[in-house]
């Protein structure tokens, strides 16, 4: 701890804001370089950044970046702020890779422009959006509606492979996402993933028309799977901001809920990857297990997904005996179901075949991508924010991460497994264990420019929500972002020299979740230049020329 | 509904921005409990073999056109079974500025732009929607089960209908005379209707 402070403090940074969970630290333009490098060195990784138009309050633009640093238990965010006749700050990336996403999207969205950022592209809002309308600055409203620009799609052709696309609507993608394949006959010698189909002005919406007490119920609905967790977070980042103690009753709740939720979405996961290789009795088992657990989410919340439970200072409902029995009768059931299951699937060598050494991600690369949650579980790296920035409930409880070193797509199927069964573990502590009292905090300030961090582990890996309160009930600046975002980079690393027919599952194996990721958006091209729109008959039709 | 449609309805799902709720709803249907395919519905991979597309999701803007493309490639009589509060309105994403806000505001563009019809739809509440509710949509569509929600335009007919029979005994009451007017309105066939 003092450690990273001394850092800090030694590359000129301003510690303004300590808290348990973050510290908040103000840096010059000049700085800002060096001082991320070092808190770098000081094993602190890049979790994400946000630009935030601050005019009505002092005429500066500000980018906050968040970085992770696990041996301290703290979250530290850097601030920069730049005037608005002068819209440059120097660009970290070069020091750190994984804010290139964060520093392109505060351009499309702010015009802040990044000195020295190696790839200076559009990122997010739609192709036909046009130049030099900011949608976050302060000026624009958040129903306005932009006139399209018609854009002419570039073609650029690959000489030494076959472009394949996958998406935007696929059979194997249940959302839409386009995935750009390189094949050169049967092995796959590149991919690009572009995003942007899911984005539906959260952030903006959020900041104009929703009060504090609204936005948990957005925050859910950023993803139908695992919305239970961005809504914990969104409040959880807001309790830090204004320093409000949440009761313990309603701590355990969230964590009860956080567990049925993790359960529900793994088991989803292990029915769509049976689905993706072919397996469809698995599939149809999966889900027949799953539906238990859907219904003691009704009993426990009233809704099968899309819980509506929280609000900031606790929960909104209480739950008794009848309840608890009803729910643990149902996850006994369960976990001697799934039992089974993976002892008949992992029997099955024609399954084992297909996900064993398919889709290395080596630990050294998974490290320096910055891969969060069960991908990097599967690749050996021991995180997990519950046990590194303890939330919830979760101090109170005992409960292992898994950890597998194989680096595919069975070690990433391990690890989740493992997870059911210890999230069946942990509720049934929490059952136990759950103290009485309040649910909720009814009353409380909330001050004007306060500035939060909330993490959570979310099924699929690290989420992470930033908050600046704002007057009135309301949130100035309110930025999630989630797991999927940090574990789509690695999908190009995983997909080369593989089989084509192994590409489904490969991407399938992140879990992603692309309606969490694009309420901002991402484009990333790791062959660097190359940029194809079309259907499969026009590849073939230029194939055959 | 549709006349047509005898048989086995084939269904191609398009997620047009949707957060995934009602997309693994969708899906939902389709496994053992709710077991989907005992009415003959089944998932296609491409419109082009579909009787209906089974849209979520609020349409973003850049999801029209390829919106659109579904829909032309939907043999006739084409059919929409919008899912969800954000497909039958936009929900609570209903007017920020990247998108259209639900279903009608996306045939007012599909007329204005496009010159094409809307499509008979069939709007399935909920967030998400629950299996119950599309089991239901689909026994609707395949006219197992009657519709008990009424079309607008009928609804506003029957009333001016029941207004004139009430305007009439009215004056067949004050013509005889009779000051105390007895006055019966019978709402049978409406009652219940949502």
């Amino acid at each position: 701890m003092q450690d990273i402070k001394r850092v800090i403090e030694e590359n000129n940074g301003k510690i303004v804001v300590e808290h348990d969970y973050f510290l908040l630290v103000e840096v010059s333009r000049e700085h800002v370089r060096k001082l991320a490098r070092a808190l770098f060195e000081a094993g602190a990784y890049y979790s994400t950044g946000v630009g935030s138009d601050e005019r009505p309050k002092n005429g500066f633009f500000a980018m906050y970046h968040i970085l992770n640093h696990e041996e301290s238990k703290k979250y530290i965010v850097l601030k920069v702020e730049t005037p608005e006749h002068d819209l440059r700050i120097p660009s970290i990336t070069p020091e750190i890779e994984g804010a290139n996403w964060a520093e392109r999207e505060a351009h499309d969205v702010l015009g802040i422009v990044f000195e020295g950022h190696p790839e200076p592209e559009r990122l997010i809002l739609p192709d036909d959006w046009p130049e030099g309308v900011y949608p976050l600055r302060k000026d624009f409203k958040y129903n306005e509606k932009v006139k399209p620009v018609r854009k002419e799609e570039k073609f650029v052709e690959r000489e030494d492979a076959l472009v394949l696309p996958l998406g935007p609507f696929h059979p194997t993608l249940h959302e839409p996402e386009y995935f750009e394949i390189y094949v050169d006959g049967e092995t796959i010698v590149g991919a690009r993933y572009k995003g942007f189909f899911v984005h539906r002005g959260l952030e903006k919406l959020a900041e104009g028309r929703l009060t504090i007490h609204q936005i948990p119920f957005v925050a859910e609905r950023i993803c139908g799977i695992c919305g239970y967790t961005h809504m914990i977070c969104y409040c959880q980042a807001v309790e830090n901001a204004i320093g409000l103690e949440v009761p313990e009753r309603a701590e355990y709740i969230r964590t009860l809920l956080l567990e049925i939720e993790r359960i529900h979405s793994h088991i989803l996961w292990f029915g769509v990857v049976y689905h993706l290789l072919g397996f469809d009795t698995g599939f149809m088992h999966a889900w027949r297990i799953r539906e238990k657990v859907m219904d003691s989410a009704e009993i426990l919340t009233g809704n099968r997904k899309t819980y509506g439970m929280s609000l900031v200072g606790g929960v909104r409902r209480d739950i008794d005996e009848d309840k608890k029995e009803k729910t643990l009768k149902a996850l006994r059931e369960v976990s001697q179901e799934m039992k089974n299951l993976f002892d008949d699937v992992l029997a099955m060598k024609e399954i084992l075949n297909r996900i064993e050494d398919v889709g290395i991600l080596p630990k050294d690369r998974a490290r320096s991508i910055g891969v969060v949650g069960p991908v990097a579980r599967g690749s050996g790296i021991n995180t997990d924010v519950r046990k590194d920035h303890p939330y919830a409930a979760y101090k109170y409880l005992d409960f292992k991460v898994p950890v597998y070193n194989g680096c595919d797509v069975l070690s990433r199927y391990l690890v989740r497994a493992d997870e059911i069964f210890e999230s069946i573990y942990l509720i049934e502590q929490v059952l136990d264990q759950m103290p009485g009292g309040d649910i909720m905090v009814e009353r409380f300030e909330v001050p004007e420019f306060s500035v939060g961090v909330g993490a959570t582990e979310a099924p699929r890996g690290e989420d992470v929500h930033f908050v600046i309160t704002h007057r009135g009930s309301k949130v100035y600046r309110w930025r999630p972002r989630a797991p999927t975002y940090n574990n789509l980079p690695s999908v190009p690393v995983m997909l080369e020299g593989e089989h084509l027919a192994d590409a489904p599952a490969i991407i399938g194996s992140i879990d992603p979740c692309f309606s969490c990721t694009d309420h901002v958006t991402i484009v990333d091209d790791s062959t660097g230049k190359i940029l194809f729109r079309g259907s499969l008959e026009d590849a073939i039709r230029r194939l055959k020329r | 509904m549709v006349d047509v449609l005898k048989k086995s309805i084939w269904v191609f799902h398009l997620n047009s921005g949707s957060c995934n709720g009602c997309d693994i709803e969708v899906l939902d249907v389709f496994t053992p409990r709710p077991d989907f395919e005992r009415f003959g519905v089944k998932l296609v991979p491409s419109p082009r073999h579909a009787d209906a597309i089974a849209l979520t999701g609020p349409i973003t803007r850049a999801m029209v056109p390829k919106v659109v493309e579904a829909i032309k490639a939907l043999p006739e009589p084409k059919i929409v079974l919008a899912i969800g509060a954000c497909a039958c309105g936009g929900g609570i994403w209903h007017d920020t500025y990247v998108v259209v806000g639900g279903i009608d505001e996306f045939y007012k563009i599909l007329k204005e732009e496009y010159g094409m019809d809307p499509p008979t739809t069939i709007y399935i509440p909920g967030c998400p929607a629950k299996p119950e509710a599309l089991i239901y949509a689909a026994g609707i569509l395949a006219d197992i089960i009657k519709q008990k929600q009424r079309r607008r335009e009928d609804v506003i007919r029957e009333e001016d209908e029941e207004k004139r029979k009430i305007e009439t005994i009215i004056r067949e009451e004050i013509g005889s005379r009779h000051f105390l007017p007895k006055i019966i309105v019978k709402r049978g066939p409406r009652e219940g209707s949502v």
